[in-house]
């Protein structure tokens, strides 16, 4: 008897053995795979101590108190909070001029994955924080609901400035959509940019306008927003005024899209293939703002009356001029019934518009270049959003 | 008994290869395109087999470099988790009127998803290092050790006290200590239990790998590039990390059987 129940023991340990020996040997194993991420690891480890007994010289320029000096320049800067990992980005699409700028000053294209919210600036593990001007700049900066309250404290280097900017809103649909139904899509241009006219010339109406659709934010943030989209709506990259609301500035189109086949990287080689030979009349066609701008009558009566658009977030002043056109009843003028579908979290409004939930969406253009490379067919018929909102934030003194 | 065993061994068969067949059958379905007409999708939204597989090949570094950051979470989460579970599960045993209400409490924590604990872990564990990519592994892990715990827990506190009334009253009778019911009773009598409850815990040990990585800090993980993927819109690529995710998730599961198979026939 009591033989058996020493067998039977030995068989348990032997068995506990075995399974945590194989669970650590496999662990091991799994750590010895990306070897070379550990070799680059250390040559970054070694590299950031050598940049560490260099930058101890120009300490004193760089870094006053806790934080960056408000005069440290944008390099100082980029260089000291990438060689210690701490360069903050949403990733999902919105990486690409980050990773432009990095490689600029010849920095490892690295980041790391940052929130929605802003607490990973708050706490310091992220030093350079990705922010939109008109979005988590303001939530920085200002004290209101929902604010960090840091004020002049903070400061950003903007996309535009460093010449690394993408295009973002735009208004697209799909190719065959815009063929199929010309009227509607110039109608629908014409009513969106009065609306976006009216929005820009009266942002703090068209901030309550879009917190009656409901809103994801407090109405303060609504109406800072508005002020900031404002500014991305009328002035372009290099910083002059744009009066033609949502005119495509084949320049900056040229430069988001070389950024694009640049920076995007795609696993998928009959993808990476297409994006590489992909050339602007793949992505935009002007004719149908063009033709929209003209005059009202020469709309024609639109193919599709019942059209919804498919927006890239929750409901907020980054939007603002549909909502504007809808409340103003702008739409129903050129005779659309329009539905504004709110997005938000991982939906993509790329696939919503393929799928053909949607007729048309607000999406940034490297995202639909990424998108079209994956095999949609989807056209820019209109560029809201005339230069970069993205920024990086760091904290100053401390 | 060799009846017995070619009974055995005909039922294998059968088990192995009606599912395997109805796989291939699949499989032809889908790279014919006929799948496609008959759930009414097109070949970009579920690209053909051939193409997943190529985008596997191509990619097999960064697709290996991955699947290591995932494996490590999962197994390393799985490891923890079943033995902080199993202590659970001895001292619920040993102290049997907490125990039993105690593990009812732990179980509740199964109840909350993973969604949630992510991101909070996430937040509780950034001071741990300064490597983000430390720091993120330990948080995944993290994940992972709560999910796979509760089960190993109650099936380990099941294992420990469901002894057969009599062996146990006849170990007392023949003056054995404590110990000695716990150690060469208890324990052997639980071992079962523990197969049970890894059933269970490994494949929700992959899962929760692959949607803790949802939410790390430091991008890497075969969650995390379906998630990516799927936001750009690459489905190819996605189908090819779901591909890659499901396949780890067997190749554990089938590892676990023959473990099983080979620790409990000898117990037989």
């Amino acid at each position: 008897m009591k033989s058996v129940f020493k067998k039977k023991a030995y068989r348990f340990v032997s068995l506990f053995t075995a399974l945590t020996l194989t669970l650590g040997l496999a662990a091991c194993a799994g750590e010895e795979t990306p070897s070379s991420s550990v070799s680059s690891k250390a040559e970054s480890a070694a590299s950031s101590s050598v940049a560490s007994t260099v930058s101890q010289e120009s300490e004193a320029v760089l870094k006053e108190g806790k934080y960056y000096s408000a005069d440290a320049t944008v390099e100082s800067i980029i260089k000291d909070a990438a060689d210690q990992g701490k360069v903050g980005n949403w990733g999902l699409g919105n990486e690409y001029e980050v990773q432009a700028l990095l490689a600029k000053y010849d920095l490892p294209i690295q980041y790391l994955s940052q929130n929605f919210d802003m607490d990973g600036f708050d706490d310091d593990s992220i030093l350079l924080a990705s922010a939109m001007t008109y979005n988590e700049l303001g939530l920085i900066k200002n004290d209101y609901d929902g604010g960090y309250s840091y004020g002049d404290s903070v400061k950003y280097i903007d996309m535009n400035d460093e010449g690394v900017a993408m295009l973002e809103d735009n208004i697209f649909t799909t190719r065959t959509f815009a063929e199929e139904n010309p009227n509607t899509v110039k109608a629908f241009i014409a009513a969106s940019m009065k609306g976006w006219k009216y929005a820009v010339e009266n942002p703090e109406e068209a901030a309550e306008i879009v917190y009656q659709y409901g809103s994801s934010v407090s109405s303060e943030h609504q109406s800072y927003m508005a002020s900031e989209v404002k500014k991305l709506v009328e002035t372009d990259t290099n910083g002059k005024t744009v009066t033609d609301y949502g005119v495509i500035d084949e320049e900056a189109m040229f430069s988001t899209l070389e950024l694009a086949q640049k920076y995007i990287q795609l696993s998928d080689s009959a993808a990476a293939e297409k994006l590489a030979a992909m050339t602007a009349d793949d992505v935009y066609d002007k004719s149908y703002w063009e033709a929209a701008m003209l005059s009202e009558e020469a709309l024609g009566t639109p193919e599709k009356k019942e059209v919804s658009i498919q927006i890239k977030w929750l409901p907020q002043a980054q939007f603002m001029g549909y909502y504007v056109a809808l409340n103003k009843g702008y739409y129903s003028e050129v005779g659309l019934d329009v539905t504004i579908v709110p997005g938000g979290g991982d939906i993509s409004e790329t696939t919503a518009v393929y799928t053909g939930q949607v007729d048309f969406g607000v999406t940034w253009v490297s995202n639909l270049i990424a998108a079209n490379a994956g095999g949609m067919n989807l056209l820019e018929i209109a560029q809201v959003y005339q230069r970069s909102g993205l920024v990086l934030a760091y904290k100053i003194g401390g | 008994m060799k009846n017995i065993r070619e009974k055995l061994s005909k039922f294998d068969f059968s088990a192995i290869l009606a599912p395997v067949l109805f796989g291939v059958f699949i499989m032809i379905l889908w790279q014919t395109q006929l799948l496609h007409k008959l759930i009414g999708t097109d070949v970009f939204t579920l690209p053909l087999p051939g193409r997943i597989v190529r985008i596997i090949l191509d990619n097999s570094p960064t697709i290996l470099q991955n699947t290591g950051a995932t494996l490590i979470a999962a197994l390393g989460g799985l490891l923890f988790g079943s033995l902080l579970g199993y202590l659970l599960g001895v001292l619920a045993a040993i102290f049997p009127k907490w125990g039993s209400g105690g593990l009812t409490i732990v179980s509740a924590f199964n109840a909350v998803p993973i969604i949630a604990i992510a991101p909070i872990l996430n937040n509780l564990t950034k001071s741990i290092s300064d490597e983000p990519q430390i720091r993120s592994m330990v948080a995944k892990i993290l994940v992972v050790t709560l999910t796979s715990m509760i089960p190993m827990s109650v099936n380990a506190y099941r294992g420990l006290t469901n002894v057969k009334p009599f062996s146990e009253d006849l170990m007392k009778s023949l003056a054995a200590s404590n110990w000695e019911i716990f150690s060469k009773l208890r324990l052997p009598n639980s071992v079962e239990y523990i197969f049970t409850a890894l059933r269970i815990s490994v494949p929700g040990a992959v899962i929760s790998a692959l949607v803790s990585e949802y939410f790390a800090e430091f991008i890497i993980g075969v969650g995390r590039q379906i998630r990516e993927n799927i936001v750009l819109a690459q489905y190819a690529t996605a189908w090819s990390y779901i591909t890659v995710a499901c396949l780890v998730g067997i190749i554990l599961y089938v590892l676990l059987l023959i473990a099983e198979h080979a620790v409990l026939k000898k117990r037989r």
